[in-house]
């Protein structure tokens, strides 16, 4: 069985897919047998070869301290804007890295979407769809793990460090469902096993007499796939050290920023660089109802160190091409500033960014009024988002999943890909 | 080969075939052994071997019981010679309290899932009290659906009435679920647009709101320490309908829309008396009056009568999906002319046996599990977990309820903490355990279609997860026995095979598990190692 054989046996995922994307034909696969077994998509894995990072502002961030200034208008709130190094675009003066990153970032400032509230919001930004107690829609970091990840993998597919959202992998299955480190990237209860590696090995020889007894006088499906996922949760006793990124952090820990969130942005990288399809990571705090300015001060330089470091260190080690980093929250925040110098929850005109694979640098997308409460051009709703960042990951957002008989698009119908900022 | 229809003509040739079981021929179980082996014939399947009486045994035990087996019920069952052992066993279980509370989670769950939409509908012990005691005293079907469907009372006191409270102010998502679960039809289509391909308009899916959207939750305040909720309706008030979702505009106004009934005529009405004043809100704290005219109620009346099309015919595939694997029509909630059954008469007969039978599910149920389909082997070469002509014993995760009250047993937890002495502990609650990291792990095994999802999380916990704490080291549990036993080791290797797998082991097994207790080396670990392998492994994992 594989599980016994040591991890440097495996087939490295990455290489394997770099081989097959030299010889870029079916045939050639053939000699993989099960590798690509997910519906023998074989022809396709050239353009499936991504990864996603996401970066969740949990509590909605304010578009007005970040990407949409309204500097002068009594919207605009304390902060000034600086120059960044598109020449045309200004940030806020609370990103001084992401403004020089600009060339990499497709921003889209027009964001238009339905669920006000935080539960509707997260569930809305992960799945694209609202929230019905009839379909179970499946997350965005399911749908890359299931189109994406490599089910011969040891290494889950879907990741999430410290990050919000709880529809998980919905109508498209339990083995896509994320996998949760705890908040400081580590793994998570019941990962370990708390047996000497001699005495899981007898262990694992009594059960593995009883399941091929089983497995040859009884051939259904079920009990196959109860097998392999056995063999799956044994093998992440393989690659456990991904996870261990303490020396990693000893070196790019000021790089990152000396903080949670950087441990957890560089964690991702780890993870990436490593073969996970996708991993989301969370930052919370951003629900400034009051004292937004504040709480936007001491919240957005740690992401923006962060984000910086992680577009660098994946630009330098060529995962930036094939790694989509999305950064959003769940809403954005009102143009009003209450009487508690804060702002509340606001879906009419809000921003996310984009970048790496599948996306142009330097753009900034749609625009909003002179006061930031409507957008003025170009609005991009959940289902436009949702449609553009899988077609940037190479995935058809037509695709469909089954909720019993009823066809489910990965992303709603009726949407439109926002094509300008498609590389 | 894909075809799901069969031809009539040759179910008399097939009738002949096969006659073991002493059953009368007017009984249902020989037609449906009828029915189902003309479907093997026409469509030249081979079935499975019957199956052995342990495969039997657990089998129905965690069929009709949500638990495998004690070590003295299966000793007893294994060694009884009697030929009718099979249907004495089956009697037995359909009067033992067990029935009952497992038939009340499966349906429970069927109405709630796992993560019902808030207004506290996750704490709804009344309900599930209720449910089970409508089990227990043989309430037809169709009686306690309507008890659900008329909901009256509240929700502590006489539970019925919190279905309702998941679709609070959502008359559109009651209308889905209702029709989904109690009719097997598949409506939600029609809410933004004529159905596609079925005859469903727009204007059935909010003729059939209509009987809804005046109903109101009303908490009425705190009833034996629960929060509880009644549902009211209002007099007035209906659904607005604005047409197909693409051409609405913003600020449009609907057109009300008067009830009617699924596929029939308008719900003909009493006149209003003219003083009727609806209050905006029904009041906190006490029970709503009822309305004039209960829109509600002639919806009940009418889902629930025999002579509805729709709700015989969904509860008999429900109950046969149940016990077989998938329904007749498969999936059970889309009994859609689209969806057509595979063995088109047998469902008709089940049906029209049901309302013959005042919707007595305890009879169905028994006929069912006597029949020598239900009786096949689950062993053989077909990979599929449901096979199509039902030619071989389905497999089922066994639910996070089955699971951990097997463990429970396997392990002899029990017996040791009945031997303690101590206050018996709450179905769920045992002491050191998480009953939420069950629910977290094993809580939705399946996709909806019957499916198993059966991820590498759950593995994480059996074979890491407190599964380990339920290995009871305590006196009275069978990690004790091993450990104490004068017995020689074949025979505790026996009372282990019998205690976890509800079976004797053969002369491999014996041997195998006999040299791995008896080496000198980690007496402990070992014997621990030996119970974990049973209670993990997919002889346990799956009812088949």
């Amino acid at each position: 069985m594989n599980s016994n054989c040591p991890i440097n046996e495996h087939l490295n995922r990455r290489s394997l897919l770099k081989s097959s994307l030299v010889t870029a034909s079916g045939a050639s696969l053939m000699n993989w047998g099960g590798l690509f077994s997910s519906d023998a998509h074989a022809a396709e894995a050239g353009k499936k070869n991504k990864h996603c990072i996401l970066i969740w502002l949990n509590g909605g961030c304010s578009q007005f301290e970040t990407f949409d200034m309204k500097i002068g208008r009594p919207t605009g709130g304390l902060f000034r804007d600086i120059s960044t190094n598109t020449g045309e675009s200004r940030v806020c003066e609370l990103m001084p890295n992401i403004a020089q990153r600009m060339d990499k970032l497709a921003v889209i400032r027009s964001m238009k979407t339905s669920q006000i509230d935080h539960p509707g919001g997260i569930y809305l930004m992960h799945t694209g769809y609202q929230e019905t107690a009839a379909v179970r829609f499946p997350e965005i970091g399911a749908i890359v793990a299931k189109y994406c990840g490599e089910k011969k993998s040891d290494l889950p597919n879907f990741v999430k460090i410290s990050s919000n959202g709880n529809a998980g992998a919905g109508i498209i299955g339990p083995q896509y469902s994320p996998f949760s480190l705890d908040k400081d990237g580590r793994l998570p209860t019941f990962s370990e096993s708390y047996l000497a590696t001699p005495i899981e090995t007898r262990r694992h020889g009594l059960r593995d007499f009883m399941e091929e007894r089983y497995a040859k006088a009884h051939k259904a499906e079920p009990a196959r796939m109860h097998r392999e996922s056995y063999d799956r949760a044994r093998r992440l006793q393989n690659v456990r050290q991904a996870f261990d990124v303490d020396s990693e952090w000893e070196k790019y820990r000021d790089r990152y920023g000396n903080s949670k969130l950087g441990r957890r942005l560089m964690t991702a990288r780890c993870l990436v660089e490593a073969g996970v399809s996708f991993v989301e990571v969370g930052q919370s705090g951003y629900d400034t109802h009051a004292d937004n300015f504040e709480g936007h001060k001491s919240l957005v330089p740690t992401m923006d160190i962060g984000w910086a470091a992680l577009l660098d260190d994946l630009s330098e080690r060529g995962l930036l091409q094939d790694t989509l980093v999305v950064w959003m929250g769940e809403i954005g925040r009102t143009p009003r500033i209450n009487n508690r110098s804060g702002r509340d929850h606001y879906v009419r005109s809000w921003s996310t960014a984009l970048a790496g694979a599948g996306v142009k640098g330097g753009i900034v997308y749609g625009e909003s009024d002179k006061d930031g409460i409507d957008v003025k051009d170009k609005p991009v709703t959940e289902g436009d988002f949702f449609g553009t960042v899988y077609t940037a990951l190479g995935i058809n957002p037509l695709e469909e999943n089954y909720a019993g008989v009823r066809p489910i698009p990965l992303a709603p119908f009726g949407h439109t890909v926002v094509k300008e900022i498609l590389a | 080969m894909k075809s799901f229809h069969f031809v009539a003509g040759f179910v008399c040739v097939a009738a002949v075939a096969a006659s073991t079981v002493v059953a009368d021929a007017d009984e249902l179980r020989a037609s449906i052994d009828q029915r189902i082996e003309a479907a093997w014939q026409v469509n030249k399947v081979k079935q499975a071997e019957p199956a052995t009486d342990a495969e039997f045994l657990r089998r129905v035990f965690l069929d009709l019981h949500g638990v495998i087996p004690s070590r003295e019920e299966a000793a007893a069952f294994l060694d009884d010679a009697s030929p009718d052992k099979r249907s004495k066993l089956i009697d037995t279980l359909l009067e033992h309290p067990r029935f009952a509370i497992h038939q009340s989670d499966v349906w429970d769950l069927i109405y709630f899932t796992r993560n019902p939409p808030g207004y506290d509908t996750d704490k709804r012990q009344g309900f599930q009290n209720w449910l089970r005691e409508q089990f227990e005293n043989d309430v037809p079907y169709n009686e306690w659906v309507k008890s659900i469907l008329r909901a009256e009372g509240d929700t502590v006191k006489n539970g019925s009435p919190m279905f309702y409270v998941m679709y609070k102010s959502q008359p559109e998502d009651a209308t889905e679920a209702i029709t989904q679960k109690f009719l097997g039809i598949q409506l939600q289509c029609a809410r933004c647009h004529d159905h596609p391909f079925e005859e469903w308009k727009q204007t059935d899916f909010y003729g059939f709101a209509g009987f809804l959207s005046r109903l109101q939750v009303v908490d009425v305040g705190t009833v034996d320490k629960q929060k509880a909720y009644a549902i009211g309706e209002m007099n007035t008030g209906d659904v607005l309908f604005t047409g197909p979702v693409t051409e609405q505009k913003r600020g449009q106004k609907g057109e009300p829309v008067k009830p009617k009934f699924l596929g029939g005529d308008p719900l003909v009405e009493p006149e209003l008396p003219e003083d009727v004043k609806d209050p905006r809100n029904f009041p906190n704290g006490k029970q709503p009056p009822a309305p004039h005219f209960s829109r509600k109620n002639a919806l009940a009346d009418w889902i629930t009568s025999p002579d509805n099309p729709y709700f015989a015919r969904a509860a008999a595939n429900r109950i046969w999906a149940q016990f077989m694997g998938k329904g007749i029509v498969h999936p059970v909630d889309n009994l859609s002319p689209a969806n057509p059954p595979c063995h088109p008469e047998l469902l008709d007969e089940l049906s029209k046996e049901l309302v013959a039978h005042k919707f007595d599910l305890k009879w169905l149920i028994r006929e069912i599990v006597n029949s020598r389909a239900y009786q096949l082997s689950a062993s053989g070469d077909n990979t599929e977990a449901m096979p199509l002509w039902f030619e071989r014993a389905r497999y089922r995760p066994l639910s996070a309820e089955e699971l951990f009250e097997s463990w429970l047993l396997a392990s002899g937890y029990q017996d040791a903490h009945k031997a303690s002495g101590k206050e018996p502990e709450d179905r769920f609650n045992v002491r050191g355990f998480t009953w939420d990291y069950m629910r977290r792990f094993f809580g939705r095994p399946n996709d909806g279609m019957g499916n198993f999802q059966g991820g590498m999380q759950e593995h994480l916990y059996l074979n890491n997860g407190q599964i380990h704490q339920l290995i009871s080291k305590d006196k009275g549990s069978l990690y004790d026995y091993l450990a104490t036993s004068e017995s020689p080791m074949e025979e505790r290797v026996e009372r282990l095979f019998l205690q976890v797998l509800s079976r004797k082991p053969d002369a491999e097994e014996t041997a195998q598990f006999v040299t791995h207790l008896s080496a000198e080396d980690d007496q402990r670990n070992r014997i621990h190692e030996a119970i974990w392998t049973l209670m993990s492994c997919s002889e346990f994992r799956f009812n088949h």
